[in-house]
């Protein structure tokens, strides 16, 4: 039992902080959002700290660290509201170290972790909400390789990214594909997202793919729970700031003569606040210590801290804004992008009704952390 | 960062469970998985188990015969005992006028009080509150008059939690009314068979006689019986409120209730949304949101350990952990009430007594449930109301 961070980890911490403070202004992430949503430029910076092959084993020339790592990363990414998609890259490294044939990896991972290639999940469906065994694009089989037919939506960075992970069904089951966006049959139409970043929908029409996996819903569930994992942490630095701001604020604008942090409703809906954040990293922690148990167990883990990530986030979201006042609202303010942001991530990866219902279809009669 | 426990953890909690399991008493148990009616003779017979291991004081140090075990062992220690159906360990001695003997008695005073705390034959109550001092604690007027090397205390204490068991009573007392009220206060320890000293139980909302008056008539006690320095006792009283600070969230005995909920939930039909009602699926969902708050709870409980275990980072978050402590205790209470539905509501007092013959209305578990949601109303007014703990909280976040 232990929650300390040892000294490499406070070492990638720093560095990561150090580039977010320096290296990604606000002013530059304001620029990114309005001209599109995602920058190559930072995505390579990203890259020549190591991040983008944390999860991805030295031998495969990656940095072969582990979801500790990986929280504390996303931590700092939260901090300075970055938009190129770490955490899909996290899931590209995972899911293909962990399930792709020797080749494919080969070919791949070398590429992921030195920034050349990026690698998003296309998993979302029309009629999929969060459910992840809803799918209807299908795969054929089209002599030693296949094909792939069908529409993914709301893909991160998706007319930016070299190659899609994509979820489609051959013969029946779930497998997972990898699919260049450059191939015949794909095509993409990007747009902003409300946070600022990038998205596009991905239509495949007989699109050449390789095989990463015929056990799909396994490799997709545990893609999936690498980025529940990666989006608590990252919630964890957007809601830290969100806490920072608002109690400056509240510290300096005065109404009545005096400042607002001295009336006692205010007061005591930072002290609900604070609850809620500390709520929320003690799940952020539990999901990353859990991100490498049995699948069962993981699961279960992850649906209880999106739970109690989403809620956190949508209450200091929210009280953040009306702390403010008008101020809260405006688009010049750095507070009103924090709440947009966590609105975001809330509806990343299974919003938070949704992880409700997971966690009550998975109850079991005992409780608790190590239950 | 590591969530598993050290094998030597591991062994320490094996060791705990061998010989709860072996040296708790089975109908004592009995009642605490039932919320059945404890008595005196049952708190007081657990308490002297303990007190023959050693493991009464299990937070005290060696020097003071105590087992001397670091934050995680007694974590783990409270965890065996909850989860076996302990009572809980009646903390008015032990847990809280001990750690001040120690840290602020006398010699003398030590070698006086400490081993009849240790061993659980001396009950001892705190007279905390009164009629006039809730929340504004340091406002209270019992007040004590140095004669010779005597003290005449005058004055009433109330919420004193079983008081009419008590041997003794710690109290704080007014010993000045100059300067701040704080400056003021002093630390006494009172013989509660001394003339003048008076105990009338309060009737709860639930019937039971938990909480009680105490008033003091012209009482004499000794100059000796004074804690440290007269005017010091609000120091002596804070360091007692530091010193408990994961044990306050009880969360080893919401995973116990947590878990009484889902078999009265099973029992009553609202728990499996296929074999109910259109509410089942509602209340099975309600039973989810409880476990989440429940190993949040935990989560942050075991990150207060960790930092107290590593020396490194201290987290200044007791305050959280007695509110959302306190309001899932409350909830789980409300929803057990609820599980029953209409069957929460017959009032038969005997029903709550272990062994009764009488037939039940619905099933046994009905029967206490109503009783236990009344009696945890408290729970978010004492120890310091949610509301002040805000205030302590906001305090810590803005300034």
């Amino acid at each position: 039992m232990d929650f300390e961070f040892n000294d490499d980890q406070e070492q990638l911490r720093d560095a990561v902080r150090r580039w977010v403070d320096k290296g990604y202004t606000f002013e530059r992430r304001q620029g990114i959002a309005e001209s599109g949503g995602f920058d190559r430029k930072a995505y390579g910076e990203l890259a020549e700290l190591g991040l983008t092959g944390l999860y991805i084993a030295e031998e495969d020339g990656g940095m072969g660290m582990g979801p500790v790592e990986g929280m504390v990363v996303m931590e700092e990414l939260g901090r300075g509201m970055v938009l190129e998609p770490l955490a899909q890259t996290l899931i590209a490294g995972g899911v293909l170290g962990a399930y792709a044939p020797r080749e494919l990896k080969a070919t791949w991972l070398a590429k992921i972790a030195s920034g050349e290639a990026l690698v998003v999940l296309a998993q979302q469906e029309r009629k999929a909400r969060y459910r992840l065994d809803v799918c209807e694009t299908q795969a054929a089989q089209a002599g030693s390789g296949w094909t792939i037919n069908g529409a993914k939506s709301v893909v991160p960075a998706g007319d930016q990214a070299d190659a899609f992970l994509v979820p489609a069904k051959a013969n029946g089951n779930i497998a997972l594909f990898l699919v260049e966006r450059t191939a015949s049959g794909v095509h993409t139409r990007g747009y902003g997202t409300q946070e600022g970043g990038r998205a596009a929908e991905v239509t495949f029409k007989s699109a050449p793919a390789s095989l990463v996996t015929n056990d799909g819903l396994t490799a997709l569930e545990h893609a999936v729970d690498i980025g529940i994992a990666a989006t608590c942490a990252e919630a964890v630095g957007v809601l830290d700031k969100t806490m920072a701001v608002t109690v400056e604020y509240m510290n300096t604008r005065k109404q009545f003569g005096v400042t607002l942090s001295t009336f006692q409703a205010l007061r005591h809906r930072v002290a609900d606040m604070k609850m809620q954040l500390e709520l929320a990293r003690s799940m952020s922690y539990y999901a990353s210590l859990k991100l490498n148990a049995p699948p069962q167990d993981r699961r279960r883990a992850m649906a209880r801290a999106k739970y109690q990530l989403g809620a956190s986030m949508r209450f200091i979201g929210q009280n953040s804004v009306q702390l403010h006042g008008g101020i809260g609202v405006t688009d010049e303010y750095i507070g009103s992008h924090y709440f947009k942001k966590l609105t975001q991530l809330e509806l990343c990866f299974g919003d938070t009704l949704h992880h409700l219902g997971e966690v009550s279809e998975r109850m079991q009669d005992t409780a608790g952390v190590f239950a | 960062m590591d969530l598993s426990f050290t094998p030597e953890e591991q062994k320490f909690r094996e060791e705990i469970r061998t010989w709860v399991r072996a040296s708790l008493p089975k109908e004592i148990s009995h009642k605490v998985h039932n919320a059945l009616r404890l008595s005196r003779d049952d708190m007081q017979r657990w308490a002297r188990i303990l007190g023959q291991k050693g493991w009464l004081g299990y937070g005290w140090p060696q020097q003071f015969g105590g087992p001397g075990w670091n934050a995680i062992q007694k974590h783990l220690f409270e965890e065996e005992c909850a989860l076996a159906g302990a009572p809980r360990i009646v903390p008015f001695g032990p847990v809280m006028v001990a750690p001040v003997i120690m840290a602020f008695g006398s010699p003398e005073q030590q070698q006086r009080f400490l081993p009849g705390i240790a061993s659980g034959e001396v009950w001892w109550s705190q007279g905390y509150s009164e009629p006039g001092s809730g929340s504004d604690l340091a406002s209270l007027k019992t007040r004590a008059e140095r004669r010779g090397d005597k003290y005449i205390v005058n004055g009433q204490k109330t919420w004193t939690t079983l008081a009419q068991y008590g041997d003794w009573i710690f109290c704080l007392v007014r010993t000045s009314t100059e300067g701040k009220p704080q400056t003021g206060i002093s630390f006494l320890l009172i013989d509660m068979k001394s003339p003048g000293v008076t105990v009338r139980p309060i009737t709860l909302l639930d019937g039971e006689k938990e909480v009680n008056e105490v008033f003091f008539d012209n009482v004499e006690v000794p100059a000796e019986n004074l804690i440290g320095e007269e005017n010091k006792g609000w120091t002596y009283a804070k360091h007692l409120l530091s010193h408990e600070r994961t044990n306050i969230a009880d969360v080893n005995r919401a995973k116990r209730e947590l878990e009484r909920l889902k078999r009265i939930a099973k029992a009553e039909g609202v728990y499996e949304a296929s074999q109910g009602g259109p509410d089942a699926a509602r209340f099975r969902d309600e039973i989810a949101k409880l476990e989440v708050d429940i190993v949040a709870l935990e989560m942050l409980v075991l990150r207060v350990l960790s930092a107290e275990k590593s020396g490194k980072n201290s987290l200044d978050i007791a305050g959280l952990l007695k509110i959302r402590g306190s309001e899932i205790q409350q909830r789980y209470s409300e929803l057990m009430m609820l599980a029953a539905g209409p069957y929460a509501l017959p009032f038969i007092e005997e029903a709550m007594e272990a062994g009764w013959q009488g037939e039940f209305v619905g099933a046994a578990h009905c029967a206490p449930l109503a009783s236990t949601y009344f009696n945890l109303r408290k729970t978010t007014i004492y120890g310091g109301s949610n509301e002040v703990q805000r205030n302590i909280v906001a305090q810590v976040v803005l300034g």
